[in-house]
């Protein structure tokens, strides 16, 4: 199966996405985006970071370290109002223009 | 904005973050190595299909550092180092920009440790802010301050719930040492609750006793530290040792700490303030003394509180004076001020204004700067162009431009830090120990920090207005307008013409403030003191009251003193009096006079009174204006005489004759027998400074009014420097008891006390030097820029045939409209700065039309004669070269 490219700047709002269910770390955040896709995203796990560490730079999502399942700390990531706020501006337009790609790409 | 914060505060917790993503990443590979594990592969296959799957982590590592702090650490360095490189290349620009940063944070720097050392920092007690002081003031008497009276102590001391403490400070000067040694030293006398108030325990011994304060046979001292080191050699034992003050002997009770100091004083020693019932009487209440009252609010107690309870206790106790009237009549009031700020009190205003002017300067200095740096970002606008245009973001533009900026800016600010550590010394010079709390100036930790902080700001400020340069829009245009050498854009243009005339406003605002400063210092100096001052040298003595315990020994005393004098070569007149004017001592006395009714709404006038002997006022050349002065003769006999100076006479006689009129020593009128016949008028004096306004004085014979603390002044036909020296030995050839202390001649005295005026007018006019030469800077600069840009549009004017006089007339008037546009602005700044001095002149309006004028005037030909060399140089274009250099 060949895996396909994620569309540029898409990453981000998929985790907002993945994050608006509830807290999560890293890995869980990767492990959910690769089951989600039936792992058809040619994507590196290691990717989420830089792109966690951007939204969280930007207040979109706020992290915290927490004792895990296996009673270690680790680092748990959940969205603050304004990522919540951006999720829905980037829904909308995904929306919009899945919409219209699909239009075209029918009618043309 | 938020985005910045996080940034900023990423670049504050680096190593924290740099451990924190570390340990996430970690964190999952491992987890996923144990998953695999789990799934039946080896530990080394997992661990490698884990690595494989996450990616590149060093990579991504770099990535997430990126995203999280301005730039990356190698950016960084790469940044600094092309900074240097480039501000080394122009070394001309570097210098200049890092010289006017030292030199203007410097100015401010020292400025700030000033304001520091004198308003910022708390006085070295515990708890200083809780510490007041309480002052009588009978403004309708003319007499805004009278300290406090024993009285008012005895009778408020428990009886306020607002003060924990209440305590009593006087400064005196005594005669110290064994006899033929002997110095005059300044001592304080104080309450036995003094040490306590300000809360300061002593090194060695014990505090004074109530029955020290109360019963006056008690003979102790409390000794500081240096004195101790002195005259004790820090003996360990010195409590129960004596010390010989006012030739008695006095038993060291205690010694106090190393840095102890109140306010300004520099009392090497204190004794007991102690009375007797006298003047602990209500009687004696409103006798100031020169005593000052301190007390310590209770914690939580406000200065209202305070202030309220102080009025309410007043209130309650006035019927027991005996004149309750004349003390309301003349607006009585006790005042409660926080301890440091009246202390202060004086010299704010003044220490404020220069900061402004310092801070006007560094504002003028870094537009300058601006301007100089946007000359320079279009000499690399296409360098920039082109970078952005292969892919630069406009971040690693804008950090270069800030950086560079930045590294400008600190250098510049480590040279101010040095330079004020310098400059506090120069204050020093100017007189800054004179001012209150002056001895503690000091250039702190704190003011360096000071200094780092603010050339990090300047450089952050100073970067942006380049960094708009460089990524403003329009990209597109640079490129193609310097490959044609066209004009630059216009909004360029207009900011770098809007400094300049920004910088000609504050110029000019500094100049006219500096000028008023100046204007108001000559009016001031053009004063009469109300004597002739030259050839006059003066000197303090304290006669200890064991020895001369008669008032006929101090006469003798006198006389033979100045007869002495009088006797050597050169010496024209000796005159002895209790009090000098421009020596300090500015209290003012009741006087009444018989039969005057004060006209309503007006009450008894504090008045300046002198016991004088000798040819007094032959020796101060004060003139006489009518009637006799006073001569020895008056205090030798008992005819009961004085002499009141015109000021007196005015506003007593308006129309009639003050010859003959009596007056009394006291707020009241008294029996007949102890009235004085005024013989004389004489011209009026100044006494606390020469911008003071006329209060009166009068004058008694020595024998009248005689104090411990007399002054010798002596005229000479010619002063030579080792008269001083001469006249001590004289003294101690009369007593060798008594050494003459604060020789000085009277114009020393009257320059002194101008140091409060003259120091702040010195340094406005340094700042106003220096805005002048900035600006012309600044306008050479830009006018130059404006040349050189548009030397192919001059060179095809020429060739079409214009004069080159009509090119420079185009640019001189370029200036001239900068010039005007400037002034103009300027008017609005003098006018603001003219209105914040106002209190501060003498003398001198707001606006003062010869001082503005002569601003305009400087300004102009400062700023004409630096644009008359670029103007010129476009006048010599040749056409041939202008065209064929593109």
């Amino acid at each position: 199966m060949t895996k396909i490219d994620l569309l540029q700047g898409t990453l981000d709002m998929l985790i907002l996405r993945v994050l608006a269910r509830g807290e999560m770390h890293g890995w869980g955040i990767a492990d959910r985006l690769s089951h989600l896709s039936r792992n058809a995203l040619k994507l590196g796990e290691g990717s989420v970071y830089p792109s966690l560490y951007r939204m969280e730079g930007k207040g979109w999502i706020k992290a915290e370290w927490a004792p895990s399942d296996n009673n270690r700390k680790a680092k748990y990531y959940s969205l603050t109002k304004a990522g919540r706020k951006q999720l829905e501006t980037e829904q909308q337009n995904w929306d919009q223009l899945s919409t219209i790609i699909a239009e075209i790409m029918q009618k043309a | 904005m938020k985005t910045l914060l996080a940034k900023l505060r990423a670049l504050v917790r680096r190593r924290n973050l740099e451990a924190e993503m570390m340990e996430e990443m970690r964190q999952h590979l491992e987890r996923r190595t144990q998953e695999k594990i789990a799934d039946g592969l080896s530990f080394d296959e997992a661990r490698y299909a884990a690595q494989r799957e996450f990616g590149g982590v060093a990579q991504l590592q770099e990535q997430c550092r990126d995203e999280r702090s301005f730039i990356s650490v190698e950016q960084f360095v790469r940044d600094v180092r092309y900074a240097a490189r480039s501000l080394r290349k122009n070394p001309g620009f570097t210098i200049t920009a890092v010289a006017t940063v030292a030199l203007c944070l410097g100015t401010n720097l020292t400025l700030f440790a000033l304001i520091d050392s004198i308003l910022l920092r708390p006085l070295p007690f515990p708890h200083a802010e809780r510490l007041v002081t309480i002052f009588n003031t009978y403004p309708k008497a003319g007499v805004e301050r009278d300290g406090a009276s024993l009285t008012n102590y005895y009778e408020r001391r428990g009886q306020i719930a607002a003060f924990s403490d209440l305590a009593l400070f006087r400064a005196e000067s005594a005669t110290v040492g064994e006899s033929g040694v002997t110095d005059r030293v300044d001592v304080a006398r104080v309450s036995p609750d003094f040490f306590s108030t300000l809360g300061v325990a002593l090194q060695l011994g014990r505090p004074f006793r109530e029955e020290e304060a109360t019963q006056q046979t008690q003979r102790v001292a409390i000794l500081t530290d240096r004195c101790w080191r002195e005259r004790f050699n820090a003996d360990p034992q010195v409590i129960g040792r004596t010390l010989r003050v006012n030739e008695v002997a006095r038993e060291i009770v205690g010694v106090l700490p190393a840095d102890f100091r109140f306010l300004s004083s520099t009392a090497q020693l204190y004794l007991p303030l102690a009375s007797d019932p006298q003047s602990r009487s209500p009687a004696a209440r409103h006798s100031g003394n020169s005593i000052e009252m301190i007390a310590r609010l209770r914690p939580g107690v406000t200065l209202a509180d305070a202030q309220a309870e102080v009025d309410a206790h007043d209130a309650s106790v006035a019927e027991t004076y005996p004149q309750p009237k004349l003390i309301s009549d003349a607006g009585f009031r006790s005042v409660v001020v926080p301890l440091q700020g009246d202390h202060v009190r004086a010299i704010r205003p003044m220490l404020l204004l220069l900061q402004a002017g310092a801070l006007l300067l560094l504002l003028l200095s870094s537009i300058n700067l601006v301007g100089l740096l946007l000359v320079r970002a279009s000499g690399r606008a296409h360098e920039v162009a082109v970078r952005r245009a292969l892919g630069a973001a406009s971040r690693h533009i804008v950090t270069a431009s800030v950086v560079e900026t930045v590294l400008l800016a600190v250098v510049g600010a480590a040279g101010g830090v040095i330079l004020a550590a310098f400059g506090v010394d120069v204050i020093r010079v100017l007189g800054g120990d004179r001012l209150p709390l002056g001895a503690t100036i000091a250039f702190g930790a704190r003011s360096a920090m000071v200094g780092c902080l603010s050339g990090t700001v300047l450089g952050l400020a100073l970067g942006v207005p380049v960094a708009w340069f460089h990524v403003r829009p329009g990209l597109g245009g640079v490129l193609h307008s310097t490959a044609r050498g066209g004009h630059e854009n216009r909004a360029t243009r207009r900011l770098r013409n809007g400094l300049v005339v920004a910088q000609i406003a504050l110029a000019f605002g500094l100049l006219a403030g500096a000028g008023l400063l100046g204007l108001s210092l000559h009016r001031v100096m053009a004063v009469s003191p109300g004597f002739r001052p030259d050839h006059v040298l003066s000197g303090a003595l304290t006669l200890p009251a064991r020895t001369y315990d008669s008032r006929s020994r101090l006469l003798t005393f006198a006389d033979r003193l100045a007869d002495k004098i009088l006797r050597r070569p050169g010496v024209t007149a000796v005159g002895i009096g209790t009090r000098l004017p421009f020596a300090g001592n500015n209290v003012k006395s009741a006087i009444t006079v018989k039969g005057y009714v004060a006209p309503p709404g007006d009450s008894v006038r504090g008045v300046y009174t002198y016991g004088v002997t000798g040819d007094y006022f032959g020796a101060m050349g004060i003139p006489l204006l009518r009637g006799r002065v006073l001569t020895a003769d008056d205090s030798r006999g008992n005819v009961r005489v004085c002499v009141v100076d015109e000021d007196f006479a005015r506003r007593h006689w308006a129309k009639g004759d003050p010859l003959g009129q009596r007056l009394f020593d006291g707020s009241t009128e008294r029996p007949d027998a102890e009235g004085f016949t005024i013989v004389g008028v004489v011209g009026a004096v100044k006494q606390a400074g020469l911008a003071e306004t006329p209060t009166g004085a009068v004058y008694f014979p020595l024998r009248y009014r005689s104090d411990f603390n007399i002054f010798v002044v002596v005229r000479a036909t010619t002063l030579p420097t080792t008269f001083g020296a001469t006249l001590a030995s004289i003294v101690r050839q009369l007593d060798p008891e008594l050494p003459l202390s604060d020789l000085r001649t009277m114009d020393e005295r009257i320059t002194n006390s101008l140091v409060t005026r003259r120091s702040p007018a010195l340094l406005a006019s340094l700042f106003a030097v220096g805005a002048l030469l900035l600006t012309a800077l600044g306008t050479y600069g830009v006018v130059g820029y404006a040349v050189a840009q548009r030397r192919r549009e001059i060179g095809v004017r020429l060739a079409l045939g214009a004069e080159p006089r009509q090119i420079r007339d185009h640019f001189l008037a370029f200036s001239l409209r900068l010039l005007a546009a400037g002034v103009g602005l300027g008017l609005v700044a003098a006018w603001c700065i003219g209105r914040a001095l106002q209190t501060l002149l003498f003398n001198v309006p707001t606006i003062h039309l010869g001082t503005i004028t002569g601003s305009a005037a400087v300004l102009a030909l400062a700023s004409l004669l630096a644009c008359w060399l670029p103007a010129r140089r476009a006048a010599k274009v040749d056409p041939i070269v202008a065209l064929r250099c593109e």
